[in-house]
């Protein structure tokens, strides 16, 4: 068992850029936007960033929360069917891709740091190809598995996918540390809202409208630009 | 001897539960506010595509197919039409759509359709397209206008055997831009749910949005940005015909013709997803255009023909 302390210590090491699962590799479209002058400064980068982070919330944000509670009823079919729901609902061929990689990283990673019978088996079908193994589910299991309450999930999933996009922004869009912090700050006070939310969605309630995003998440993967993977 | 109209109920969708009251006018589901279509299109003694059962409902309309597509001549073509004009608060639809084996189809609407300012209840419609082994059907209706309040939930269910090809195309439009003093982003909710299945039920993809523009501006960047139309087309099909197309199809941020346009590859080898941004209706309409186009070519080797001058 997990005491809070430890709880607490597990969620950082897990949210940290360096924790070994890839984040530093994508910029979520980011490259592109920068590109094609949609994201110049960082207004835009703000409304780019919120955007991502919505998208996320209402999407791999509800596939997490139901895997934290497949783990936390040792549920293992209802984690597996948040994985295939949560592809099944991906429609950018892209991002199903880096959610799959960075997903069997942290599975693997899982499977190491915890003795759990559900996560060993998991790994087990992701590399069966039983299931597609996307990273927010891993995030639901491992954090669950650490202690971490499904709130505190939540918020570790989108403070992942906002860093991503803003910590690629230092290297591609002309904004400074104090732009992204004060982004990364005020992106905050949405989570709140965003997880009322997504705790109260089932599944098949995933939605996302980001046509935009989607088009962006196009033009890189049928482009050639390769400083990030998508 | 006509069967009975099958229920549509989206009481328990999340998104809808602000808006189930009944309506003061005509009750929900009243004669003439449910509308009910059965269309079966398949290949007569002969082997020529025919539409071989028609059920209808007020206010939905089919009349017989034609031979009008001047590079498929023998695809019966079937334009739907409503007698009652917008779609009006508590509406509800559905339409079936069956294309058996081997047999084509292409159906459009006579007209775009409106959907009309609500203040109780909400329009409803349920459609389940099937197509049946090597079957090929082309979904290509004019744009959905949205009117200020209108709130609109519809559910695609696409079964599609994986020797067959259907091309789902919508069009949305932000309102009526030129009514009155302008009517952009001012309904309640959008509510779209498109799924792709198996025959044996396997189910493939979802592709839900709700769009909420007093939540979420649309025009947001991420969103739709600058753009005010959005089109969406879904295309399911065998693995040689979408690598095919997809290979065809260069996305592209066309800034001086407004265009924005964008291709992937659905979960599960189900087929390709083709999104469009702009804020030209004509424009929009030929993007999808030249896109069935390339489809149409890689299952039946002919392309779309010109769209007739007064569409």
């Amino acid at each position: 068992m997990s005491t809070p302390t430890d709880s607490i210590m597990h969620l950082l090491q897990f949210t940290d850029s360096t924790f070994p699962v890839g984040t530093f590799s994508f910029s979520n479209g980011l490259e592109t936007a920068a590109f094609e002058n949609i994201v110049t400064d960082a207004a835009s980068l703000r409304e780019f960033t919120e955007s991502q982070a919505r998208q996320a919330a209402f999407t791999d944000g509800v596939a997490a929360i139901h895997a934290h509670r497949a783990f936390m009823n040792s549920d293992y079919e209802l984690a597996a069917e948040a994985d295939r729901a949560l592809f099944r609902f991906k429609m950018n061929a892209e991002a199903r891709l880096m959610l799959q990689r960075m997903g069997k990283k942290f599975a693997e990673l899982a499977s190491h740091l915890f003795e759990s019978e559900l996560i060993s088996k998991w790994l087990e079908d992701i590399k069966a190809n039983v299931v597609p193994g996307t990273f927010p589910v891993a995030q639901g299991l491992a954090y669950a598995a650490a202690g971490v309450n499904e709130r505190d999930l939540f918020c570790a999933h989108q403070y992942g996918v906002i860093n991503m996009v803003l910590s690629a922004a230092l290297r591609i869009v002309r904004v400074s540390h104090y732009d992204t912090q004060k982004i990364l700050f005020d992106l905050a006070k949405q989570t709140d809202e965003f997880y009322t939310q997504a705790a109260s969605m089932e599944l098949k309630d995933m939605n996302a409208f980001f046509p935009q995003l989607d088009i962006i998440a196009s033009l890189h993967e049928k482009g050639n630009m390769r400083m990030f993977m998508n | 001897m006509t069967a009975s109209v099958p229920e549509v109920d989206f009481s328990k969708a999340h998104e809808m539960q602000p808006y189930l009251t009944e309506p003061e006018q005509m009750y929900v589901g009243a004669p003439g506010k449910h509308g009910y279509l059965k269309l079966r299109f398949a290949l007569d003694s002969t082997g020529k595509s025919i539409l071989r059962e028609i059920d209808r409902r007020v206010p939905l309309i089919a009349q017989q197919e034609l031979y009008f597509d001047e590079e498929l001549p023998g695809m019966p073509c079937l334009y739907i039409l409503s007698s009652g004009g917008p779609n009006v608060d508590g509406d509800r639809y559905q339409q079936d759509i069956i294309v058996e084996k081997d047999a084509m189809g292409w159906i459009s609407t006579g007209a775009a359709t409106k959907l009309a300012e609500m203040k109780f209840n909400y329009s409803g419609m349920i459609q389940n397209i099937t197509l049946d082994e090597g079957a090929y059907l082309e979904f290509m209706p004019e744009p959905v206008f949205p009117c200020r309040h209108t709130r609109f939930i519809c559910d695609t269910k696409l079964t599609v055997h994986p020797t067959a090809t259907v091309l789902y195309s919508e069009i949305y439009m932000s309102g009526r831009k030129y009514y009155g003093k302008g009517e952009m982003f001012d309904y309640d909710i959008l509510s779209v749910h498109s799924h792709g299945h198996r025959p044996d039920g396997t189910p493939l993809f979802n592709e839900k949005f709700i769009i909420e523009p007093s939540k979420l501006h649309p025009q947001q960047l991420g969103v739709m940005g600058n753009y005010e139309i959005f089109a969406n087309v879904i295309v399911m099909a065998p693995k040689e015909v979408f690598e095919k197309v997809y290979a065809e199809v260069t996305p592209r941020i066309d800034r001086e013709n407004g265009i924005a346009t964008g291709i992937t590859t659905l979960p599960n080898d189900a087929g390709l997803l083709f999104k469009v941004l702009g804020s030209n209706t004509g424009k929009i309409k030929k993007e999808v255009r030249q896109f069935a186009s390339k489809v149409r070519m890689a299952v039946k080797g002919k392309p779309l023909p010109e769209e007739f001058p007064w569409r």
